[in-house]
């Protein structure tokens, strides 16, 4: 096992490792970026994950592990099982809790290494689903390296990149073709949105196991596309998980290897590219967005003023109450994170940012246009009326979309209703001039009786005074 | 789309055909057959299928129906079990597919059987027919074979509840949202509003000539101010002044900034007034009212 | 021999100017004693009414108290708003038994009535337990505004003074501006008006003064914007339009008949008043029925039926002031006055002048009501006073007159202090035979002597059973429980304080609190935290989706409370105590609620067992034990206790071997006494699994693997 620390540099510690020679080429994708290196057998007795209830590492990459016999005597297993499982430090418990301290892990499967158990019921956690034989593997008769598997078919040729959705990103796409050599199949859950197929088999693959199936498959693990060979899970608080169905694509022997197609041509892998995309993916150098300034005011403050006239100096951003029926202006800025540095993020136009504004249920669910960018954000923006209806509202942006980290921000305001002098007044409603006439009148006629009251003289014996009393 | 597919599908027979030197896999004997279920063996549709070539109509599936398919695979025209003898069904739409395994026997007679049942819910929920192909094809460097066999059109019972094909969370766009809002109040025509309001207005010179035809006059006005011209002064301009309030206090005032001079104006009117009417009360029981 | 000595100051102009002062200082005494006694309890819930929606409170109560701050403020005497607010009821109480004594004098000729009045209700439990210090609420002003606009009222029917309708009105409306009981006032004013026409006591002074009050009293109630337009919508406020209505009529014959007399004429008329009232009272149903009037309010209709609020409105029903009186209530509130109240009564029937008539009216409808609620013992507590003191002074006045009765001397007192009334006495002629003979007095000094002793005794008793009363019931905080040790010392139980405090101190600002609704205000005003529903019984819906997330089972729950942002969720529960107020305890009206509104889904049978019987424990049905209240009521109460051995002390029940699992919830707090429980929401689980997997895979139980498929495939569709 391996684990990355980007917080220094140099140092590295290097522990017995089975691989090697797939860890140096990997990181040589990566390690260029100051990542601080850990090698550690999960044997070491002192390998913790955890350090004073904080996590010990950013990113854990899990390589396959040979089982009793194949491998160096420190490998052996203690325990006399013939699958042993990671041992006391990377119990799937402590697994899961470092994804949700925000750690991300990239977990290496080959099919000739028979997957621990503790991996498995990791993985089945997360609802992705291993063949329940450990010596499964996939074949394809259709896309195979004829040269290198001619016969046993089961180093499978993939083009590069499909994108998973129209409307999702594609970050690990490419033209290339990817050899993909004695793979383990994983199957996802339907239900689970966070998890996402980065690789998938042709149509006509399949998995089966080499010892129980070696004739005949009859009732195939997966079949076809639904075998997913490189697959993602991107947690709730955005910690990356990412299986990779084959360790033995990341060897240098495919790194930079020449595979032919069934149809008879040579072309050279895209494993590097690939493997690249795949390990800046889970340690957060892909589709990593964060977001800027969020702010709303007042449609009629204009926000573009400069100096003592801005929105802000005048104390007009965010304010925590509104009216119903104002309008109001939504600004978020995002960026995204791309390698090395901060990008602005730019929206498919299948896709969009949205806005809702929500109690209970969404009153307004609107798309946020990008109005301006930077080199390193862009700030997208919309303008909007209130509902009718008071009560405390969130303004709420929750963009989560495959591969990228989740974007949830929400701000609560209070709406209210109109203050008794804020209605339109009583000489703007023309039905009310009939009553304000009357009051009027009533009025005029109350204070001509009360001149007449006192000043008046009777006309007639029977005064009209005495009549009123 | 589908028309490219089927160009591709009908080049791999045509290029499989010209390269017949290489070693392929096939079948022969293919039938297949929809039977319902309790119905006589030869009651429901049955079809040869050929090598390379699809069947030219839909094949129907019902609710109780399955569908069978009797196949011999071979290779090279050899009678010889493939490591891989799938039906592979795919949503043409949906580009969903999965695939159903023969059961071969060592000779190369497979068999499948398929129902309802055994389709998973987002196939039959399918609007299209799903495209079938056969793939039998195994290790080495014998050419694989796939082609499409049929159409197969997925007929739900109307009586049965569709099975549950909701479509699962995924996060994405969601439609917009635009808040109706209550319309304002309206108000009658401006016309009428004039009309009425014109018929109030008209109130007061009707009322103050009633009072004049009725005799109403002004004429104890000195002999009021010559007695008690203060009170009368003050009683009658404090009254106008109360109004004035009033009206200070629709258009512009708060109730905090009316109430005071309200209260104070309403003092001068009460000792004014009472003043004021004991002077006319006075008249009153001299008989001069 | 004292008598001798008082003589002159008893007599005569001085003689009145003493009594005067002396009437004024025993007042002000009551005053004092009135306010006095309600100072001697604890603070009870301190909660100033706050809301965000400002159109659905009773501004009186809140205004009233501003006034006071400014007032002081202005007068130099900087006095914290809050002491106001604490101190602002005991202060009322002291006017309200100023205004009784106003009232009361109006009743009779005697000045010890008036007094009599103002002590009891003074002192009386009835009124107390609404207006110790710190009982901050509409009732604490509301019953000064009653009985002083009652006693307006009367001023006014008597002289038929326009000034005394119009200052009627204006309490009317500072009564609108403080309690939605105004409505009783809003009837009765015209059921007496009613009743008098219909006795055949129409006067101009009727007209005027009722006149005067309907018009601008519906003006000014309308100024308050949580009334707005009711009083010319709502069925509540119909009777007094209608009989404003008949007023006019009836005054228009009347002078109609001034003009012709003429009998056939007469009868013609009849006819046609008779005719316009069937027409517009069958305008008034047409309205009602079309909806243009709003029908009679829920809470209305209950007073009639006593089961209506419990099918229609549970919500009304469920809460314990609305529960129809228990009888030792009557004693227990008002104790002697009770059976002096009938004799008070009858002694109005004696004179039965158009004030006499107007007690009897009140007295009938607000014993029918306040049989029918316990809250409104509050509305007859008054005229309890009022007939109670009538009869008492009647009794003292007869019986402690020291001096042989001489048939005239009753006529000098009445001369002496009955000024005012006299004109308006000879109007009416005396109706009733027994008021013809003049009464004459008692000769025995025995028998004066007894019966004083008597009527003392029973007074002191009275005194007595009020101080008991108003220290043991109703000066106890309700947020503080006080309970004795074995050894007689007292021990305080401070679960409540304790446990907002933690709310305070522990959770975020902004952190919404869900609790049921009795809890709202305690949860707003002392632990500063927003909750979802509180004492203000406005949004029937909003409570019932509270009654209903507390009532389903977690899966239900759980989206409701993600719906509205709920962060914790706070329970009471007095199991372990035996504190018998708790939600378990209450939780059928959760149930019943919900009810109302998801009928489908709520059903109140299913948390009954078969035969019938509320149970919490073995025999619990699976609806109860998987409702989201029995489960945090009892989560990890069994650890309390041996295995097996775990026990509610208010069900008295032994609870099943295995607690309740909660997966949606976790506990964050639970108070020294477990009976404030709060329980934090969680987030949705961070890898995408429902939270029953979660919390069984964080307990170590492995996930069994995916057993051999069965059935159709499902595909992942993305």
């Amino acid at each position: 096992m391996l684990a990355l620390d980007p917080r220094s540099y140099g140092n590295e510690k290097s522990a017995a490792s089975l691989m090697e020679e797939v860890l140096i080429l990997l990181l040589g994708c990566i390690s260029n970026r100051g990542y601080k290196l850990t090698f550690e057998s999960p044997k070491n007795d002192k390998l913790a994950l955890f350090q004073h209830g904080e996590r010990a590492f950013d990113h854990i990459l899990l390589l396959p592990q040979k089982s009793k016999g194949t491998s160096s005597p420190a490998n052996v297993d203690d325990f006399g099982l013939p699958n042993p499982g990671l041992g006391p430090a990377l119990t799937p418990k402590l697994l899961v809790q470092f994804i949700n301290q925000n750690g991300n892990i990239l977990l290496t499967l080959s099919a000739d290494y028979p997957t621990p158990t503790s991996i498995s019921s990791l993985l089945l956690e997360l609802d992705i689903h291993l063949p329940p034989d450990r010596d499964s593997l996939v074949v394809d008769h259709f896309n195979y390296d004829a040269a290198s598997a001619s016969e046993k078919h089961d180093v499978l040729l993939l083009p590069q990149g499909s994108r998973l959705r129209s409307d999702v990103k594609d970050y690990f796409g490419g033209d290339g073709t990817i050899a993909f050599p004695r793979a383990v199949a994983q199957e996802l859950g339907n239900s689970n949105p966070l998890l996402a197929p980065v690789l998938r088999a042709k149509s006509t693959a399949y998995s089966y196991n080499p010892k129980d199936e070696a004739d005949v498959v009859e009732d195939p693990f997966a079949v076809g596309e639904q075998i997913s060979l490189v697959s993602s899970m991107q947690a709730r608080n955005s910690a990356r998980f990412t299986v990779f169905g084959s360790a033995e694509a990341l060897e240098n022997k495919w790194f930079d290897g020449k595979v032919k197609s069934v149809d008879g041509k040579d072309c050279k892998t895209a494993n590097r590219e690939f493997a690249k995309q795949i390990a800046a993916w889970t340690f957060m150098e892909l589709g990593a967005l964060k977001v800027g300034r969020v702010e709303h005011h007042l449609s009629s403050i204009t926000g573009d003023a400069a100096g003592n006239d801005s929105v802000a100096q005048l104390g007009y951003l965010n304010p925590t109450i509104y009216r119903v029926k104002n309008e109001v202006t939504f600004n978020i800025e995002i960026s995204e994170y791309s390698y090395d540095h901060l990008s602005h993020l730019k929206i498919d136009p299948s896709d969009a940012l949205q806005l809702e504004i929500t109690m209970l249920s969404p009153y307004h669910r609107l798309n946020l246009i990008p109005i301006s960018q930077t080199p390193n954000s862009t700030t997208f923006s919309s303008t909007f009326k209130l509902p009718d209806q008071h009560g405390i509202f969130s303004f709420r942006v929750n963009y989560k979309r495959p591969f990228l980290t989740n974007v949830d921000i929400k701000r609560e305001v209070t709406v209210r209703h109109f203050a008794h002098d804020e209605w339109p007044r009583s000489w703007e409603i023309s039905a009310g001039w009939v009553w304000i006439a009357g009051v009027w009148i009533t009025i005029a006629g109350w204070v001509a009786f009360v001149g007449i009251w006192l000043w008046s003289e009777p006309a007639y014996e029977q005064s009209k005074g005495k009549k009123m009393q | 789309m589908r028309l490219s597919r089927q160009l591709l599908s009908f080049l791999l027979v045509i290029y499989a055909a010209s390269i017949s030197v290489a070693a392929t896999w096939g079948f022969e004997d293919a039938t297949v057959s929809v039977n319902k279920k309790g119905a006589g063996v030869g009651g429901g549709f049955k079809e040869k299928i050929g090598e390379n070539k699809a069947l030219s109509k839909p094949i129907a599936l019902g609710a109780s129906e399955t569908l069978k398919i009797l196949l011999t695979t071979k290779e090279d025209n050899k009678a010889k079990r493939p490591h891989q003898a799938f039906l592979l069904v795919k949503d043409p739409q949906s580009n969903l597919d999965t695939s159903f395994a023969f059961q071969v026997k060592e000779n190369g007679k497979g068999k499948i059987e398929l129902t309802q049942k055994d389709l998973p819910a987002q196939l039959l929920s399918s609007t299209g027919p799903l495209d079938a192909s056969l793939v039998i094809a195994s290790f080495g460097s014998t050419k694989p074979y796939s082609v499409k066999a049929f159409d197969l059109a997925v007929e739900l019972d109307s009586g049965s509840p569709l099975p549950s094909s909701e479509k699962p969370l995924r996060y994405g766009k969601l439609p917009q949202i635009h808040h109706i809002f209550k319309s304002d109040p309206n108000s009658p025509p401006k016309i009428i509003t004039l009309i009425f309001t014109a018929a109030v207005v008209a109130a007061l010179p009707v009322l103050l000539g009633a009072w004049i035809s009725l005799g109403a006059n002004l004429n104890h006005f000195s002999t009021a101010f010559s007695s008690s011209p203060i009170p009368h002064a003050l009683f009658f301009c404090s009254i106008l002044a109360i109004e004035g309030v009033f009206f200070k206090y629709y258009t512009s005032w708060n109730l905090f900034q009316t109430l005071p001079p309200a209260f104070g104006i309403g003092l001068v009117t009460f000792l004014s007034g009472s003043r004021a009417l004991r002077e006319v009360q006075g008249r009153r029981l001299a008989g001069l009212r | 021999m004292a008598v001798e000595v008082l003589e002159p100051f008893l007599k005569g102009d001085t003689g009145r100017n003493t009594r005067g002062l002396l009437r004024l200082i025993i007042l002000c005494t009551i005053a004092a004693a009135a306010v006095a006694s309600r100072l001697f309890s604890v603070i009870r819930t301190w909660h100033p009414l706050g809301r965000v929606t400002g159109g659905t409170l009773y501004p009186g109560l809140m205004v009233t108290s501003g006034i006071i701050y400014h007032v002081l403020r202005l007068l130099s005497m900087p006095v914290d708003i809050r002491n106001i607010c604490v101190l602002l009821a005991p202060g009322f109480s002291g006017l309200t038994a100023f205004a009784s004594y106003l009232i009361t004098s109006e009743m009779t000729t005697s000045p010890s009535a008036g007094l009599l009045a103002a002590v009891f209700m003074g002192i009386t439990p009835g009124y107390i337990s609404r207006s110790v210090a710190g009982s901050y609420d509409n009732e604490a002003i509301a019953i000064f505004l009653l009985v002083f606009t009652f006693f307006l009222w009367i001023k006014s029917v008597k002289n038929g003074s326009a000034m005394w309708g119009a200052l009627t009105a204006l309490f009317y409306g500072y009564m609108v501006s403080a309690w939605g009981g105004y409505v009783f006032i809003t009837n009765l004013l015209p059921l007496h008006t009613f009743v008098l026409i219909c006795m055949g006591r129409y006067s101009p002074r009727l007209y005027v003064s009722y006149s005067t009050w309907f018009s601008l009293g519906t003006l000014a109630s309308m100024q308050v914007p949580f009334v707005g337009f009711l009083p010319i919508r709502s069925s509540d406020h119909m009777s007094a339009l209608g009989v404003f209505g008949l007023l006019q009529l009836v005054a228009f014959v009347e002078f109609i008949r001034q003009q012709v007399p003429n009998k056939q004429f007469q009868t013609l008329l009849r006819g046609l008043i008779f005719v316009v009232f069937v027409v517009s009272m069958g305008v008034l149903v047409l309205l009602t029925v079309s909806g243009v009037i709003a029908p009679w309010s829920g809470r209305f209709y209950s007073l009639w039926d006593t089961g209506y609020a419990k099918i229609h409105i549970p919500i009304i029903a469920s809460v314990s002031e609305h529960q129809p009186t228990a009888w030792p209530a009557f004693f227990f509130d008002l104790n002697l006055m009770i059976w002096l109240f009938p004799a008070g009564v009858y002694m109005c029937f004696q004179h039965l002048k158009d004030e006499h008539v107007f007690v009897v009216i009140y007295a009938v409808l607000a014993s029918y009501f306040a049989g029918v609620m316990v809250r409104l013992m509050l509305t007859l507590t008054p005229v309890v006073c009022i007939a109670a003191a009538l009869a008492i002074s009647s009794i003292l006045d007869t019986y402690l007159v020291a001096d042989n009765p001489i048939p005239t001397e009753t006529q000098s007192n009445g001369q002496a202090t009955g000024d005012s009334v006299k004109s308006a006495t000879n109007m009416i002629k005396d109706s009733l035979r027994s008021t013809r003979n003049p009464v004459l007095g008692i000769y025995s000094y025995i028998s004066k002597a007894s019966v004083v002793g008597a009527v003392t005794t029973y007074l002191l008793l009275f005194v007595l059973h009020c101080t008991w009363v108003t220290s043991n019931a109703y000066s106890s905080p309700s947020v503080v429980l006080a309970s004795k040790l074995p050894d007689g010392s007292q021990h305080i139980i401070d679960d409540y304080r304790e446990a907002y405090y933690w709310l305070r101190q522990n959770t975020p600002d902004k952190a919404k609190i869900m609790s049921w609704w009795d809890y709202g205000y305690q949860i707003g005003g002392m632990a500063d935290r927003p909750t979802l529903v509180d004492n203000n019984t406005w949004n029937n819906t909003h409570i019932a989706t509270v009654g209903k997330a507390m009532s389903s089972r977690e899966e239900v729950s759980y989206p409701i409370l993600r719906q509205h942002d709920v962060d914790y969720v706070l329970v009471v529960f007095g199991g372990l105590l035996g504190y018998s107020g708790d939600d378990i305890n209450k939780f059928l009206w959760m149930v019943r609620i919900s009810e109302g509104i998801w009928p489908d889904e709520i059903n109140e049978r299913n948390y009954f067992t078969a035969r019938g019987e509320y149970r919490v424990d073995d025999e619990a049905t699976p609806t109860m034990r998987n409702s989201l209240m029995y489960k945090m009521s009892y989560y990890n109460y069994n650890a309390l206790f041996p295995a097996g051995q775990a026990q509610d002390r208010v069900r008295g029940s032994k609870l099943p071997a295995e607690g309740p699992q909660l997966s949606t919830l976790e506990e964050a707090f639970t108070s020294e006494n477990w009976i404030i429980r709060i329980y934090k929401v969680k987030d949705l689980d961070n890898v995408g699994r429902d939270h029953a997997s979660a919390v069984a895979f964080d307990k170590g139980n492995k996930k069994k693997k995916t057993a051999k498929r069965r059935g159709a495939r499902v595909l992942r569709v993305e």
